[in-house]
């Protein structure tokens, strides 16, 4: 069983080095395929105050397989679904070696958030969003730390569906004007990838109001 | 008596084929193309495209304007492309292949032969680009690739395995006395670590490094490790991904359990033949014949375009695959069933290393529309309800054809055992009658033909299928299809005869029989090659 022992070891080579920040612990202390591992957000970065937690869980044929981790913590970034956390990184896949540890495949999450790889992207949506307009990018994910990862989250409070995706509130605002429900304006801007609207770009416009109709 | 054993099943089998080989395809001559002979780059993959082609409209016209021989001749007739230069090789043969090469090339690189040949798995054993790139940065390039420590102190003699007590490795967390393995670069870890680790990367046939860095673990290092010979299992899944790679020249025979492939060395051309509905049919080593574009057996009289469409859709009628359907997709360059185990949508196929998207089959790069909304899938819809056929008429002309052919599989099934038992009774003929080999062979002539009229029968229902049956031609067709298969009926009961006396009695009936359905499929065959050029049988999703 040298995976348990392994694993035994991580956990205080973890404990042993309470600097890095680094969380990690067995969900249920009977089972030791299933932990859960939190790092903080990187600062200067618009994950900077957030504490993110990630699901691990280990394979039988650990440390030769990589092990299997998602984001439990809602995150925007382009290598990371937005929906399910699925993680979009070449160690925990083909590049796996089992030299690393849970600790530095945390280590190695946390330097994903520092520096995003757009042109590889998990969830495409978000992508685009970065390479287009990295300053609403970067306000967008700001919130989603402050909504999802801070201590005083989102629990209890209303998001406002627009601002949750980075959309300006003007260009709802302007399609509200024309009797459609938000709900449906935020859907198709999400769909379009647009998240600001250039008031002389026609073409566009009747492009959303047409799929608005439908 | 030797020559009792000379004649047994397994001897009469393989001189079928030996046969089969003297007339197809020994001794062609290649009126078009004969540079084609020149040999002396065996792996440089001329990948030619085919819109470089530029003997397009010539083609036709050289064919008929050059003398035709009988086995081109023959070929042409039964859809297959003429003249076709392939060579059946093993893994084994290829990576032998290579190792002679690397010999040869060793001097270029004055450095080991093991080492060299690390480099030419790196470059997918393309030899061109290896020594464009080692013309260009030498040292560079052995510490890219791992063959040499960046470090200037990684001493050779911490290279290889070493006793230890009370050693801790890193990996399994064990404290024991064991033995260890490391390279220069000092990274050691135990014995059974390693073991494991190179275990799990041998199928993939990368280059295995050390756990820690990117110094390369050559085959001597694994075979130490391991104990036994398995660099020749990585070596072995080397050269498999290099066919894999080489599609276009390089194909598995399709037969169970076959290890052969065959190795087209001119592809160019196939394109051009392809348009005017001919298929290069091959055969392997041990004798299974397929053709070389879409895998399948000898499918004429249908193109490989029929033979598809022909073949997606049976699978789609059939309840057993629903499940293939709904949880796996083709690959969309090697076409190899991938089932998705995860939740990332950005899939790596691990037969051709293709990266596409889950949703919309599309290369994976270009990538920029949110993945749970992708347009290709959602035009595929569309165009698939679109689509506007009378569904249950179509369905019921298709039933009908498909249970045609299914039969003809069947029966082509229980061909194939009778071919089995005309070994026994060649053998009875010898030591009853006292008839020579030579003479008894007109049966084994006889089953032959008789498997590849049941082939071409089967086929036939698929082009009918797809043809207009409006068109006077088709109605030709579908007569030429009758007169075959009561052809191949008759043939077939002749050869249910089990009593050597009777069959040497009647042996001159067994020469007619078998010229008739050689007759009458050749006739199919070219009513059916008129039925493609034309544009009466073209492949529709119905």
């Amino acid at each position: 069983m040298s995976r348990a022992k392994r694993i035994m070891k991580e956990l205080q080579a973890v404990k042993d080095d309470p600097e890095a920040r680094i969380e990690l612990e067995f969900v249920n202390e009977s089972d030791i395929h299933h932990l859960k591992g939190s790092f903080l957000g990187p600062p200067g970065t618009p994950y900077e105050g957030g504490q993110f937690i990630v699901d691990i869980e280990v394979p039988m044929e650990y440390p030769f397989k990589p092990p299997m981790m998602k984001f439990d913590t809602k995150v925007y970034h382009p290598n990371i679904s937005s929906v399910t956390g699925a993680i979009c990184l070449d160690i925990l896949k083909n590049a796996w070696s089992p030299v690393i540890t849970l600790k530095s495949a945390l280590i190695s999450l946390q330097a994903l958030l520092q520096s995003p790889e757009p042109n590889d992207p998990q969830d495409a949506e978000v992508a685009q969003h970065y390479l287009k307009d990295r300053e609403s990018f970067n306000k967008t994910a700001a919130l989603w730390t402050k909504l999802y990862a801070s201590p005083d989250g989102a629990i209890g409070k209303s998001v406002d569906e627009a601002e949750l995706y980075g959309i300006d509130s003007e260009a709802v605002k302007e399609f509200e004007s024309q009797g459609f429900e938000k709900d449906k304006i935020v859907e198709v801007l999400r769909r379009f990838g647009i998240k600001k609207l250039d008031p002389a770009d026609n073409a566009t416009i009747n492009r959303i109001i047409e799929e608005l109709l439908k | 008596m030797a020559s009792d054993e000379e004649y047994s099943e397994a001897e009469s089998d393989d001189s079928l084929y030996n046969y089969e080989s003297r007339n197809t395809s020994v001794d062609l001559i290649c009126p078009k193309n004969p540079n084609l002979t020149s040999d002396d780059s065996e792996f440089d993959i001329d990948e030619v495209d085919s819109s470089d082609y530029d003997e397009e409209d010539d083609i036709d016209n050289s064919l008929l304007a050059t003398p035709v021989s009988p086995s081109t001749k023959k070929a042409l007739s039964e859809g297959s492309v003429p003249n076709l230069k392939y060579e059946c090789l093993t893994t084994k043969e290829i990576y032998e292949k290579m190792l002679k090469r690397i010999n040869h090339l060793q001097p270029v690189f004055s450095i080991p032969p093991d080492d060299v040949l690390v480099l030419m798995q790196h470059y997918d054993w393309n030899e061109e680009r290896l020594l464009e790139a080692w013309t260009e940065k030498m040292d560079e390039l052995l510490q890219q690739i791992g063959l040499k420590s960046a470090e200037v102190n990684g001493s050779s003699d911490v290279r290889g395995i070493k006793h230890r007590n009370d050693f801790m490795c890193i990996i399994c967390c064990e404290e024991k006395n064991t033995d260890t393995f490391s390279l220069e670069c000092g990274h050691e870890y135990c014995l059974d670590c390693y073991r494991h680790y190179i275990q799990d990367k041998l199928h993939e046939g990368n280059i295995i490094t050390c756990m820690d860095c990117s110094l390369v673990l050559k085959n001597v290092d694994i075979d130490q490790i391991m104990g036994h010979a398995s660099s020749t299992k990585l070596m072995n899944s080397s050269i498999k991904s290099f066919v894999q790679k080489h599609h276009r020249n390089y194909k598995w025979c399709p037969y169970a359990d076959c290890k052969h492939i065959i190795h087209l060395k001119d592809t160019s051309s196939l394109a051009e033949y392809g348009r005017l509905h001919y298929s290069p049919f091959v055969k392997c080593s041990e004798g299974h014949r397929f053709c070389f574009s879409c895998g399948f057996e000898i499918h004429a009289p249908a193109d490989c375009n029929i033979t598809s469409a022909w073949v997606k859709k049976a699978k789609k009628e059939s309840e057993n695959l629903n499940w293939v359907l709904s949880h796996t997709k083709e690959c969309p360059k090697c076409s190899v069933s991938i089932e998705k185990n995860g939740g990332c949508n950005h899939m790596v196929c691990s037969n051709c290393k293709y990266q596409f998207c889950w949703i919309c089959e599309g290369d994976w790069a270009p990538h920029g529309k949110s993945f749970y909304e992708c347009t290709i899938y959602k035009n595929d819809d569309t165009k698939s309800k679109g689509a506007q056929e009378d569904p249950g008429k179509q369905l019921k002309k298709y039933t009908f054809y498909y249970r045609l052919f299914n039969e003809h599989e069947v029966s082509a099934k229980l061909d194939w055992k009778l071919g089995q038992t005309v070994g026994h009774k060649v053998k009875a003929l010898q030591d009853r009658m006292g008839v020579s080999w030579i003479e008894g062979l007109f049966l084994i002539e006889s089953i032959k033909t008789l498997n590849e009229g049941r082939t071409a029968l089967k086929w036939s229902f698929a082009v009918a299928f797809y043809s207009d049956a409006s068109h006077n031609l088709t109605k030709i067709f579908l007569d030429n299809q009758m007169l075959l298969a009561k052809a191949v009926e008759d043939l077939s009961e002749l050869l249910q005869i089990k009593e050597p006396e009777t069959i040497m009695k009647r042996k001159p009936e067994f020469y007619n029989k078998s010229g008739y359905v050689e007759n009458r499929r050749t006739a199919l065959m070219e009513c059916g090659r008129d039925l493609l050029c034309k544009g009466i049988c073209k492949p529709h999703d119905g």
